[in-house]
């Protein structure tokens, strides 16, 4: 599983004199459970585009063992997080007219074109172990809280050494947040992922090793 | 990756559709203008085939090819009776044949003219040959069956008309299908046709179609019609005057040697093909004009499909984000959106080709009912290439939405 070294890194967005984030250092262990939390706009989410290559960092380098994201190209920094990151996010971003399982197993039809037969047992497997038994019904049926056990289980399905998640529990109410969030911790761990979860939500605090706070861009409570 | 597109394709299938009818409407446009146009050419070309030199008087060379070839009804000058006797006697000539026109059945032309021409447009299909004055021979799609009987009358059956009172004719022979104006008409002796407008008398004042109603005061009693065809008549000295002749010629060198010596001061003579190469060529314009409508509109729905597709790329631009984000490669996804643009396209093209055959096809056999000429609708090798065109310029636009969404960050797609 991927350590994390971050270095120097610094966001800096059209028409700021001041970064927007600006992170000095930080490492994370292969395997920990870390939470983000701060005020909205404090740059959670930036961070994590920056940690999973979505956005490329001004300055500074975001190192993954020996894969500094900073010195890939957009085309190879997709396929580093198709190989190595598992993303769930607060608008669940299923497909409509998709099934379940369809839509677990999209990203991975959409990488390879060809699906190995494992990903589709492992897709239907870990859509059990989130509590989903009728997986072939389309996601426009499902409650909230059932749509974002199937993105769930999408993150994981190419098992990931990297789960990341923004706000997973925001747009849930709280039974649906709290299971979402014992799935989370529990499938990371059951792999050795390393989990990293934004959240304002005091859920997540009590649940993971460590606490993240940003402010204005920066880590304040390392 | 097909069942997304079909997914988002079934979730869309009305704006889908909708996209898809305008480009077949477009698409049909051009091909009706295209096949339509050829049509009419190869039907007419095809209608003119058995004539290959018309002589007449002195007049338009188009009004005589008209008359002649698709018998449209026009009052054509004379030419004097001893042209056709000439003709009969000339060794250049295979067969030469009159053709008198005057009355109508009902809304069919009747023709006088003789047993060559019968045979040169291509021969009886059922009964037998007019040997009598009073018999007459009928086109393949003249609603009237072998044994009735037909009056002739001064002018088409809506105009005012009148009866040559006592007068009829007997169908005893039906021709081939030709696909040419002459499947509506009914053809006659020709000397049939001169005595009942007794031309001897007043040949001079006449012109091809003789003025409504005069002919049947001129002549009180109804002319002997139960008698044998005398085909000295054709060539005797005081034959009457005849507004064309139909002339085969031996050869190709005969034909051109015919029409120099036919065109003088007294007579005229045209090759009809050489005419209506000549309509075509206005005829040609016409459909530059109309292809570039077509075309004008193809592009313009073309501009509305893509405006359409863009918009769809943008609505999606977080559903595209965010499958990169979860892993989808890019060029996948542009494969993907592609795909997609290109199939509503490709069908919408394939689908306009197939409804502007099939009305093409109804226009012409709107179009044959009325003129009887045969309009042949099919597609030829140009427009395999012109189908090719409009895909490689629908592959082409459809990959503007691609680019789209090839260049969206996923970062900030997910952001808006």
């Amino acid at each position: 599983m991927p350590a994390l070294r971050v270095s120097e890194l610094t966001m800096r967005f059209a028409g700021l004199d001041r970064p927007a984030l600006a992170i000095p250092a930080l490492t994370l262990d292969a395997g920990s459970q870390v939470a983000i939390t701060g005020p909205s706009g404090s740059g959670k989410t930036t961070l994590l585009n920056l940690l999973t290559g979505l956005e490329r960092a001004s300055g500074g380098s975001v190192c993954w063992s020996a894969t500094d994201l900073t010195a890939l190209g957009e085309s190879a920094r997709d396929r580093w997080r198709a190989a190595h990151v598992g993303l769930v996010m607060q608008d669940f971003h299923l497909l409509p007219g998709l099934s379940a399982i369809d839509n677990v197993l999209l990203p991975q039809r959409l990488a390879r074109l060809r699906l190995p037969q494992a990903t589709r047992t492992e897709a239907e497997r870990l859509l059990r172990r989130v509590g989903l038994e009728r997986i072939e019904q389309t996601v426009d049926t499902l409650s909230r809280g059932q749509m974002q056990r199937v993105a769930v289980a999408r993150a994981l399905v190419a098992g990931p050494g990297i789960v990341v998640a923004d706000e997973p529990t925001a747009s849930l109410d709280a039974d649906a947040g709290a299971a979402v969030a014992d799935l989370l911790s529990g499938l990371a761990r059951d792999t050795g992922a390393t989990l990293i979860v934004a959240s304002h939500d005091p859920l997540f605090v009590g649940r993971l090793d460590r606490v993240l706070r940003l402010e204005a861009g920066r880590i304040v409570q390392p | 990756m097909f069942r997304l597109i079909a997914a988002d394709l079934r979730r869309q299938w009305l704006g889908a559709a909708a996209v898809a009818l305008l480009i077949v409407l477009a698409t049909a446009l051009g091909v009706v203008v295209t096949l339509q146009e050829r049509a009419l050419r190869l039907g007419s070309a095809r209608a003119a085939a058995a004539f290959d030199v018309v002589i007449g008087a002195p007049g338009s060379e188009t009004q005589l090819v008209l008359s002649s070839v698709f018998l449209q009804a026009a009052p054509l000058p004379l030419l004097p009776g001893r042209v056709l006797a000439a003709l009969l006697d000339d060794p250049k000539v295979a067969w030469a044949a009159p053709v008198g026109f005057g009355d109508f059945a009902g809304p069919y032309p009747i023709v006088g003219t003789t047993q060559s021409l019968v045979d040169g447009i291509g021969g009886l299909g059922a009964g037998s040959a007019f040997a009598k004055l009073g018999e007459a021979v009928v086109g393949a799609h003249v609603d009237r069956a072998i044994g009735e009987t037909i009056q002739p009358m001064h002018g088409e059956s809506h105009w005012p008309a009148s009866l040559h009172h006592g007068v009829t004719y007997r169908v005893v022979g039906r021709l081939r299908p030709t696909g040419t104006p002459w499947d509506r008409a009914v053809l006659v002796p020709i000397e049939a046709v001169w005595r009942l407008h007794a031309h001897g008398a007043n040949a001079d004042e006449h012109d091809g179609r003789a003025a409504p109603g005069r002919a049947a005061d001129a002549a009180p009693r109804p002319p002997r019609f139960e008698v044998p065809i005398d085909p000295a008549a054709l060539t005797a000295p005081g034959a009457p005057g005849l507004p064309a002749i139909v002339v085969k010629p031996r050869t190709i060198a005969d034909a051109y040697k015919l029409r120099r010596q036919w065109r003088t001061e007294r007579s005229l003579a045209v090759f009809p093909g050489e005419v209506l190469t000549r309509l075509y060529g206005t005829l040609g314009d016409a459909r530059t004009v109309l292809s570039l409508v077509a075309w004008g509109a193809q592009g313009l729905v073309l501009a509305a499909v893509l405006l359409v597709v863009v918009l769809h790329v943008l609505q999606r631009r977080r559903q595209i984000g965010a499958l990169r984000a979860f892993g989808a490669r890019r060029e996948i996804i542009v494969l993907l959106v592609w795909l997609e643009a290109f199939a509503i396209l490709a069908a919408g093209v394939v689908a306009g080709f197939a409804v502007g055959y099939g009305a093409a096809r109804l226009l012409s056999a709107g179009l044959t009912a009325t003129s009887g000429v045969a309009l042949p609708v099919a597609f030829a090798g140009e427009d395999a290439a012109s189908l090719a065109v409009l895909l490689a310029v629908g592959a082409v636009a459809a990959a503007l939405p691609a680019l789209l969404a090839y260049r969206q960050s996923p970062a900030a797609a997910l952001r808006s």
